[in-house]
């Protein structure tokens, strides 16, 4: 999780969302437009799922539990 | 239209569920008054990519997921964690969410960073902390911190001598998480609920030898004989709260990814590739070390190599072949005919006395219906998984009776289990790639 920072995006698409936050299941726009961002950011493989300590965390424990060597 | 809850233990065992079902009330009325079936899992059998290839109904070769860490290109060191960015086919949640129908999806392998659902999804144990934003959406993060404290998303330091401090952080976890699907299921709405709990991995994985008298470790004094039959117990009864809490009518499917066996020994898989010329490396390690590690300090001689392997569970084994690998050997013409040798030779390794172990080296290619992204090219069942794959070098030998990673008493068996209550069928044995259309046809789909 880093820093917010603000962007404009059209009308129509945050009334959308508002409107069937519900169904989407977020608690709000941002938190919406930003878990479908990195889905798709992620998807194309534009942003890395880990943080490279994190990476290193993960795979150290799937070592520690035996999945890797 | 029908509620579905899916209740997956990671790594139940279907013997040993039978073994120890006059203790286990909640299952022994499941069975008796539902179906019991040995799931078949998918080669390999392990955690991810099994619990994707049950929830998407496809196999490893159709998700490109051969197991935790994938080639993600042709470079000897360019392995990586497969996360759910690896997992592009559709789940049964994501078919369910477009026909309108809410997911509570908790703890599944594979599900980290969590994709937007109708619904709200918990990651798996693949989330490095809780610190990070492991839940969809976002927001539920700080609501489970508030219904639970710190959530356990696995049991840290897992390889311990300390038994006694080990079953009780997986207890722990256990509780945790069976208490977080008790509050999730009672204050969202949902029309199926998923949940994963790794306790019975790592119980099995930490405990087996004081449960099985033909581990060559087991000790019949230990203080731990009893401690799988009584975790087993636990989870029996946070699985009868559980369900006391689900709407009257709702399909209960209990299952697991894969089932658990004693674990034997170990065979280094680069150290018999080197013992026979296949693998060279410019200097041999004065100590242990990891076959990644030595690729990336540039010991590994790929002019003289022909395959190299990795350990785990099962072993990997990739050939270093002309035009595909940097600086490959093999010429394409040649690559059958290798690999046919290798898979024999690996199948004919016998344990220390001369015996044959029942090793089997898999084609990729016969395993699946298609086969995307990098394969490993035989994928190796050392002794049938009662033997793990060793991929350290340094050791100057091949069979391992301790593990290089430090204590671990089980491997992975190819059957999990299946339980569905109300009654399903008489079957005795289906596929884990049978449930997402399972699920789909008990929500009101056409089946398959």
């Amino acid at each position: 999780m880093g820093e917010k920072k603000a962007i404009e995006i059209d009308e129509g698409i945050v009334q959308a969302i508002e409107e069937h936050l519900s169904e989407l299941s977020a608690g709000s726009v941002e938190e919406y437009v930003e878990a479908v961002l990195r889905e798709r950011l992620l998807a194309e493989g534009f942003l890395s799922p880990y943080s490279p300590e994190e990476e290193k965390e993960v795979e150290q424990h799937l070592r520690d539990l035996g999945y890797l060597d | 239209m029908k509620k579905v809850a899916v209740i997956g233990l990671d790594c139940a065992d279907p013997d040993l569920v039978e073994e120890f079902l006059p203790g286990l009330p909640t299952l022994g009325e499941l069975i008796r008054g539902g179906s019991f079936s040995r799931l078949r899992s998918v080669d390999p059998p392990i955690t991810v990519p099994a619990w994707m290839c049950m929830f998407t109904g496809r196999d490893p070769g159709e998700l490109g997921v051969y197991g935790f860490r994938n080639r993600v290109d042709y470079s000897y060191a360019g392995l990586g964690v497969a996360t759910s960015a690896r997992f592009s086919r559709p789940t049964v949640w994501d078919e369910l969410g477009r026909r309108g129908l809410r997911s509570i999806l908790l703890g599944i392998p594979g599900t980290y960073p969590p994709k937007p659902v109708r619904g709200l999804l918990v990651s798996g144990f693949l989330a490095p902390s809780t610190e990070t934003d492991y839940t969809y959406p976002a927001s539920l993060r700080g609501k489970i911190a508030s219904w639970v404290g710190e959530y356990m998303l696995d049991v840290r330091n897992f390889r311990t001598e300390d038994k006694g401090w080990l079953v009780e952080e997986v207890r722990r976890m256990t509780e945790q998480r069976f208490a977080l699907a008790r509050r999730l299921i009672s204050e969202k709405d949902w029309d199926l609920f998923a949940m994963v709990d790794m306790g019975p991995d790592r119980i099995h994985h930490g405990l087996w030898a004081h449960h099985d008298p033909g581990h060559p470790k087991h000790d019949p004094g230990s203080p731990f004989r009893d401690a799988i039959r009584d975790y087993y117990r636990f989870l029996d009864q946070k699985i009868g709260e559980l369900l006391s809490d689900l709407p009257e009518g709702t399909q209960v499917l209990v299952v697991s990814d894969h089932g658990a066996q004693r674990m034997e020994g170990g065979i280094g898989i680069n150290e018999w590739l080197i013992r026979e010329g296949y693998l060279t490396l410019k200097a041999y390690p004065e100590e242990p070390t990891r076959m990644g590690d030595l690729i990336k300090r540039g010991l590994v001689d790929w002019s003289r190599t022909v395959a190299w392997g990795e350990g785990g569970y099962y072993g990997r084994l990739f050939l270093n072949v002309k035009g595909r690998e940097p600086q490959g050997t093999v010429p394409p013409e040649r690559y059958e005919e290798l690999r046919s040798e290798l898979a024999e030779g690996l199948a004919a390794i016998p344990d220390e006395e001369g015996r044959p172990i029942g090793t089997r080296a898999l084609r990729p290619q016969e395993l699946y219906r298609e086969v995307n992204g990098i394969p490993p090219d035989l994928i190796v069942y050392f002794g049938d998984l009662r033997w793990r794959s060793i991929g350290t070098v340094g050791w100057d030998r091949i069979h391992f009776h301790e593990n290089d990673t430090g204590p671990d008493d089980a491997n992975h068996a190819p059957h999990g289990i299946f339980i569905a209550y109300p009654k399903l069928d008489e079957r005795r044995e289906r596929s884990i790639l049978e449930v997402h259309d399972l699920i789909l046809s008990l929500m009101g789909d056409k089946y398959g």
